[in-house]
């Protein structure tokens, strides 16, 4: 491999650490909201995407190069990363990469696996030739300071490390669990035990030097039988062969936004008071592209209680314990309830919205009724926990329309009674 | 309108404007929850593809600085071209006394001069609207105007302050009068102008030659018989800001369902300085009515007909009316305050009163603890 130093295009020193996001993932538990994005592009906290969460963290921890893989719904997160200019991520050596599965000589393959979509893209990194990589997943809520995570990395000599949280342990079967001796020497790793021994789950953060996580993952390719995933495959062979692992501790705020019920809550956490998850501080501040919208307008019929608004919104009616997004209307008369509106949704006159989680762009008509409890049952989905009704992006949910609680709607309900010929979903 | 460049003049009524201009360029006041006056014309030209555009500073510009910075919230951060902030330049040209655009436009004129423009658009920076010039400049074209101005119906109680002027229907300017006493007519310059930038630089010559300061005065109003000049109406909202009574109430515009839908409703947006700042948080007991809130407020008290800027607090129990509140201000518990402009980063203790009235603001001065 001649690196593009060597070929004399710049002449710059190679990169100390390298992040890779995995950007790839459906989210298939979020049903119509992951319909036409991926899970890291979904909107998060009134302004942001889940994926500014990572792409700020590494900005902070002093990571300039980054690339973001991306392999289901990509169009969304290309067009939010663009240039990365908005993380100062544009940058003349490095900055961030979308990469997506390519073609190559004679083959060319999508992701098989996490492992696997790292080992393709092991050009790209060695073209900035960093002495460690870092391995990030782009579909979690947290702020932690990687620079940390590297020094103990290099002060250790390990060959990887991986950063663990605590999990109340009669949940500690959902995650992968590290069993490590007091130092933090991972001596036993298990995936999703029936009987875990410990709480340390893997937070799917992983800190490799760069040779060895090359020898690994081409090991792991041709080993025919393996899923090319870390968590099942890299990660316990590196175990067999006695290389040295560590568990980095975080224990800060953590969410993993799969579910319906995750992703609600993770949003629910921010208007708390205190709020659980903390994004106030200057200090770590969480850069996300902005829209060039006004300063939202609260109308003198409108009534505000423990609510997170943002830029563009237009409030004439009654919000409470909600999110709303950048751009929406709530008119006159509606009443929005437990519940989280995607940027640029309309909420019509006397509409009532409860305990939802609304898409952008869609309009609930008037009179309508989202999460009402003797409702239409029609639209009942197991994909909504805990009684969450989603409504995907873009639709019309027609005039006086009446949905049960637990609805999942992925088509514009039209009961007839107002179809105007409009641009309907 | 690749073939025009913009610029900008930054001080314009900074005496009218008191303390509010005390720190700051009149281009650089804080307006509308999160804009600077300067977003509005300078998105006007982005809108209308311009790429090159200088903003022609006098004095007390570092806050304008700060909140222009590359230009990358207007999409000027250019390789060729962008946004050039240009501090006042004393040169052979020009002698180092800055009494008006004059002499500010010979500060810039080696600007000017590699510029490759054709066409320049000049404009004060203190008037909000949402306005593009593409058809201003298309009539400049077709009319072979040397100067078109941009002008609009000003309401009475304005004109004795403006450049009033007498236009005929097909367009042609035929009486230019600067702040008439009794104006003939219900036309004023908006303070911007389109011209060639080679008129431009000969204008500015002859005029610093015999020792002459105010394009307005100087090189149109005496220069009316010599120049063609035509007039552009601009139909939409526009609210100038000339005085801390104009200031308050082209705020307070904003309010208005109207003034919004004109400014902000359109496909044009207005584009401002990033701050990364979190949504606005609303409390248990906060109580808001027609007021603009920007993004990363904490609001847990009563506000009516408010312009709330980023990062402001009320605390509980403050009641707040027809308020200006710019960026950072602290309002604590228990406080009151009506017609009141607090600069940035005030602090209002707790249980303090302010009354001012509608037409005679109270200003805080920034940074102030009450």
């Amino acid at each position: 491999m001649i690196r593009p130093y060597e070929r004399g295009v710049y002449h710059l020193h190679d990169k100390k650490c390298l992040a890779m996001i995995l950007a790839g993932g459906q989210g298939s538990r979020l049903g119509v909201l992951t319909k036409h994005i991926a899970k890291p592009a979904l909107p998060y906290g009134g302004k942001y995407r889940i994926i500014d969460f990572v792409l700020s963290n590494c900005v902070h921890s002093g990571i300039d190069t980054v690339g973001v893989l991306t392999q289901y719904q990509p169009l969304d997160l290309n067009t939010y990363i663009g240039s990365g200019q908005p993380w100062d991520l544009n940058r003349n050596h490095g900055g961030v990469f979308i990469l997506p599965p390519y073609l190559k000589t004679g083959a060319g393959e999508w992701y098989k696996g996490t492992a696997n979509a790292i080992y393709q893209n092991m050009g790209f990194i060695e073209r900035f030739n960093p002495h460690h990589v870092l391995i990030l997943s782009g579909d979690h809520i947290y702020k932690m300071h990687y620079g940390k995570m590297l020094d103990m990395h290099i002060a250790r000599g390990a060959a990887a490390t991986i950063a663990v949280f605590r999990v109340p342990i009669n949940e500690a079967s959902r995650f992968g669990i590290m069993n490590t001796n007091a130092d933090g020497w991972i001596c036993e790793f298990e995936e999703k035990p029936q009987r875990p021994k410990n709480d340390l789950a893997s937070m799917g953060i992983y800190l490799f030097n760069k040779d060895i996580l090359k020898k690994y993952l081409t090991l792991d390719e041709q080993n025919s039988s393996s899923q090319n995933d870390f968590g099942k495959n890299v990660i316990p062979r590196m175990l067999e062969a006695g290389e040295k692992l560590y568990a980095y501790n975080f224990d800060g705020y953590w969410k993993d936004v799969g579910t319906t019920k995750s992703l609600w809550e993770a949003n629910m956490d921010l208007i708390r008071t205190p709020p659980r998850f903390d994004l106030y501080d200057p200090d770590w501040t969480i850069f996300s592209r902005s829209t060039a919208l006004p300063p939202h307008f609260v109308a003198e019929s409108a009534l505000l209680s423990n609510s997170i608004v943002t830029e563009g919104c237009e409030i004439f009616g009654r919000i409470h314990n909600s999110i709303l997004f950048a751009g929406t209307k709530v008119g006159r008369g509606a009443r929005v309830c437990n519940s989280i509106i995607f940027p640029g949704a309309k909420i019509e006159e006397n509409a009532v919205v409860e305990k939802a989680i609304v898409g952008s762009g869609t309009t609930i008509k008037r009179d309508a009724y989202i999460g009402q409890k003797d409702g239409s049952r029609q639209w009942i989905n197991t994909i909504c926990e805990d009684d969450i009704s989603i409504i995907g992006d873009g639709l019309i949910i027609d005039r006086g329309t009446r949905l049960c609680k637990g609805s999942m709607v992925e088509k514009s309900i039209l009961t007839g009674r107002e179809v105007s010929g409009a641009a309907y979903a | 309108m690749r073939d025009t460049m913009g610029i900008i003049f930054t001080e314009s009524d900074d005496v009218t404007l008191k303390e509010l201009t005390e720190l700051r360029s009149t281009a650089a006041l804080p307006v509308a929850g999160r804009y600077r006056l300067i977003d509005f014309v300078l998105s006007g030209m982005v809108n209308s593809g311009i790429i090159n555009v200088g903003v022609a500073t006098k004095h007390k510009y570092s806050s304008l600085m700060e909140h222009l910075g590359a230009g990358s919230a207007w999409d000027l951060q250019r390789e060729n071209y962008g946004l050039h902030v240009l501090p006042p330049f004393v040169s052979h040209e020009q002698y180092g006394i800055l009494g008006g655009e004059i002499d500010i436009l010979m500060g810039i004129m080696p600007y000017l001069r590699n510029s490759r423009q054709r066409y320049v658009v000049l404009s004060e920076g203190n008037t909000i609207c949402n306005i593009t010039f593409r058809a201003a400049m298309d009539m400049h074209k077709k009319s072979c105007a040397d100067v078109t101005i941009i002008y609009r119906k000003e309401k009475a109680e304005n004109l004795p302050h403006s450049l009033v002027a007498e236009i005929t229907p097909e367009g042609r300017v035929t009486g230019l009068e600067y702040m008439p006493r009794r104006p003939k007519s219900v036309y004023a310059s908006m303070d911007m102008y389109i011209l060639e930038k080679e008129l431009l630089i000969r204008i500015c010559e002859s005029c610093a030659a015999r020792g002459e300061h105010s394009f307005v005065m100087d090189a149109l109003v005496r220069n009316l018989s010599n120049l063609k000049i035509f007039g552009w109406e601009y139909k939409g909202y526009a609210g100038r800001v000339d005085s801390t009574a104009s200031y308050f109430s082209c705020n307070m515009d904003v309010l208005k369902e109207e003034v919004r839908a004109a400014l902000f409703g359109q496909e044009n947006p207005i584009y401002t300085k990033v701050k990364n700042r979190i949504p606005s948080k609303y409390g248990d007991s906060a109580e808001v009515s027609d007021c603009l809130v920007a993004d990363g407020c904490v609001i847990e008290g009563t506000a009516e007909n408010c312009i709330i800027f980023r990062g402001v607090k009320i605390g509980k129990h403050s009641h707040l009316k027809n308020c200006v509140i710019m960026e950072k201000t602290h309002i604590d518990t228990n406080c009151e305050a009506e017609n009141v402009i607090f600069d940035k980063e005030c602090l209002m203790r707790e249980g303090k009163r302010l009354i001012g009235q509608p037409s005679y603001p109270v200003i805080i001065r920034k940074g102030t603890v009450v």
